[in-house]
């Protein structure tokens, strides 16, 4: 009897330490693939951004001049500046519109109709990208969509110039790009409100308005949070709508990575420019989260 | 405008194809080269011997290839342009060209093979060149008013203006308006005064072009009327019905550019292929359609010669009695400098 039960337990031991458990089995190969393919070439970046180039050869001494030339030189801050001011932008605008959006799916759309409508809202991904920024182009050229209605109406003589090639210009097209991210996870938000919570609310006094911001967006906010950082997060990175309808003024940080790893052939000066834009954004991002925590606190 | 639409669209699908599907399919020569130059038309006589084209993977830039042959990427030529030659021959990527493979080596165009005699070995065998000169709408621009390269420091035409976003032809912009038709001999000076003029410029410019069909539409749609362009874009837009100038003589000249196939070190296919591919290139043939199809020069000079002056004229690659800058290699430190310095001007600084 009591053998038996020493047996079991040599046996139980054997298998734990033979078998790894069920769950170190199921996550190993996501953590290989993403150790393989995110954690090694972001060390592979952060080594090069203390190395240093000469033309075509890497210079494999630590210096921490790159670092110094991104945040000191006066083109790389405007730069970062402006990238982090377009994607303010591009977040506060997509967000704004996204909610309304959100919200009538939520509130005002028949439970069996709900299927269709998210489907729906998917429709600008079933062109590419790159289609949907010359669509922009037809709409804002010189004699695209706009400037044609507005001349044939006979409300302008001359077509208007800066509604292309400018920053507003890199902020709407990436804003409809966008959209569809900032819709799904505040409607998800939106979904989970319990509704009698609001019933509650109108028949403690409240009317449509101060529900709203005492009910509803407080309860909302967590999809609002995913939602801002989801949009704004890439869009600081973008680089092919600023090349395509940013004109001369609208370049972005992300450009000039791609300049220094291409024609500049200063590989390193890229890798720091991309590390501190990565640190700037990570940083506002986590600014951003703290700010929200209140909001963010699971009910319990 | 049709051909227009389809040659910007064919060219973007390319692009996308090149780029996610890596090559297409064909006999055992790799070619690294410009989207569109799989045009059978270049190369029929090689069609004729091995009954395959060869297998095709483009770029959009040369610095995209040069960082895709830098990271093991494995071709037999490329098609690099005059600038990047040097840079390339300093990273060990190519090996000379064996010239008496090469059938009609004689008739090949004399400046752009000399360029890149590196100690007695030639390295490129130039096909393709053009010329950069002013291109502009008939219809909004007076001609008289394109007889000078200042035009694009004049307040009036604002917002109205395209440069190309290529640093070698808007520098041979810069120093021919500053009075530089030899950009080998330039120095600090004159290096100065043309990023000066450039940063003038730069007020005026509505965008950069980066592809010859972006620039059409830039032009025919009248979002620009003025632009420093290739003359592959006026011949391309007469052929689709457009009204377009081109003048290749204000009075402080104009450039020309040329690019060519390198012969790349450790190429996994057959070096007869290569030779095949080149001779192919060099045919009458070839040179005769890329001029009247393509808008370009040919680096079989005796065959270009032969089209006779009114097709080239006609082309916009006759010849003019201005200055002309000829884009031939220069010193890499001066090269990096522009590059640098055109990347600040173009973001405003």
């Amino acid at each position: 009897m009591v053998q038996a039960g020493l047996f079991h337990m040599i046996l139980r031991s054997c298998r734990r330490a033979v078998a790894p458990s069920p769950g170190l089995v199921l996550i190993s190969p996501p953590f290989l693939y993403a150790l393989i393919l995110l954690a090694a070439p972001i060390v592979g970046v952060v080594m090069l951004s203390f190395w240093s180039q000469d033309f075509l050869e890497i210079q494999r001494d630590f210096t921490f001049a790159n670092y110094q030339t991104a945040w000191t030189e006066r083109v790389y801050q405007v730069l970062m500046l402006r990238s982090i001011k377009v994607a303010l932008l591009v977040t506060v605008a997509t967000v704004l519109l996204a909610f309304p959006m959100a919200y009538f799916l939520s509130f005002h759309i028949p439970k069996r109709r709900k299927q269709l409508w998210l489907f729906l809202i998917t429709i600008p991904f079933w062109t590419s990208y790159l289609v949907r920024i010359f669509l922009w182009k037809v709409i804002l050229g010189y004699n695209g969509v706009i400037n044609g209605t507005l001349t044939t109406l006979g409300i302008i003589d001359e077509p208007l110039r800066f509604i292309l090639y400018n920053q507003a210009a890199v902020v709407m097209t990436l804003s409809h790009a966008w959209a569809p991210f900032a819709v799904l996870p505040i409607y998800v938000a939106l979904e989970k409100i319990d509704r009698s919570l609001l019933e509650a609310s109108v028949d403690l006094g409240d009317g449509p308005l101060r529900r709203f911001f005492r009910i509803t967006l407080p309860l909302a906010m967590p999809g609002v949070v995913a939602a801002v950082l989801i949009v704004f997060i890439p869009t600081v990175g973008d680089y092919i709508t600023p090349n395509l309808v940013g004109g001369p003024n609208g370049l972005m940080i992300a450009n000039m990575i791609e300049v220094q790893f291409k024609k500049a052939n200063n590989d390193p000066l890229g890798a720091a420019l991309a590390l501190s834009a990565m640190a700037l954004v990570g940083t506002m991002a986590l600014l951003f989260i703290w700010a929200t925590r209140k909001y963010l606190r699971s009910p319990s | 405008m049709q051909r227009m639409i389809r040659n910007g669209l064919a060219g973007i699908a390319a692009v996308i194809i090149g780029s996610t599907a890596g090559l297409a399919e064909g006999s055992d020569l790799v070619v690294l080269d410009w989207s569109g130059f799989d045009d059978e038309g270049f190369y029929q006589g090689y069609l004729e011997k091995h009954g395959t084209p060869p297998s095709y993977s483009f770029f959009g830039e040369e610095e995209e290839a040069f960082k895709k042959l830098r990271a093991g990427f494995a071709a037999d030529v490329a098609h690099p342009c005059s600038q990047s030659i040097s840079k390339w021959h300093e990273a060990g990527l190519l090996e000379p060209l064996q010239i008496d493979r090469i059938e009609r080596w004689d008739d090949v165009n004399a400046n752009m093979k000399e360029a890149f005699n590196f100690d007695g070995n030639y390295y490129m065998l130039p096909v393709d060149w053009g010329t950069t000169a002013i291109a502009y709408m008939p219809d909004r621009i007076q001609a008289e008013d394109v007889e000078t390269l200042q035009i694009f420091l004049d307040p009036d035409y604002a917002q109205q203006i395209s440069l190309p976003d290529n640093v070698d032809d808007v520098y041979a912009l810069a120093f021919l308006a500053t009075g530089v038709s030899d950009w080998t001999t330039a120095s600090e000076d004159d290096f100065a005064r043309a990023s000066a003029w450039l940063r003038d410029a730069h007020r005026n410019v509505r965008t950069y072009w980066r592809d010859g069909a972006e620039l059409s539409q830039l032009l025919a749609s009248g979002e620009v009327s003025i632009a420093w362009a290739w003359n592959e874009t006026p011949t391309t837009m007469r052929l689709d019905g457009v009204n377009v100038g081109y003048n290749r003589s204000p009075v402080e000249g104009s450039s020309t550019w040329f690019c060519g196939y390198v012969d790349l070190a450790g190429g996994p296919g057959d070096e007869s292929l290569v030779y095949d591919f080149f001779n192919a290139w060099l045919e009458a043939r070839s040179a005769e359609y890329i001029v009247n199809e393509w808008g370009y020069g040919h680096g079989n000079q005796a065959a270009v010669d032969a089209l006779g002056s009114d097709v080239l004229d006609a082309a916009g690659l006759g010849a003019v009695s201005v200055p002309i800058l000829f884009q031939s290699p220069m010193d890499n430190s001066l090269r990096e400098k522009m590059i640098a310095e055109f990347e600040l001007i173009k973001t405003g600084f």
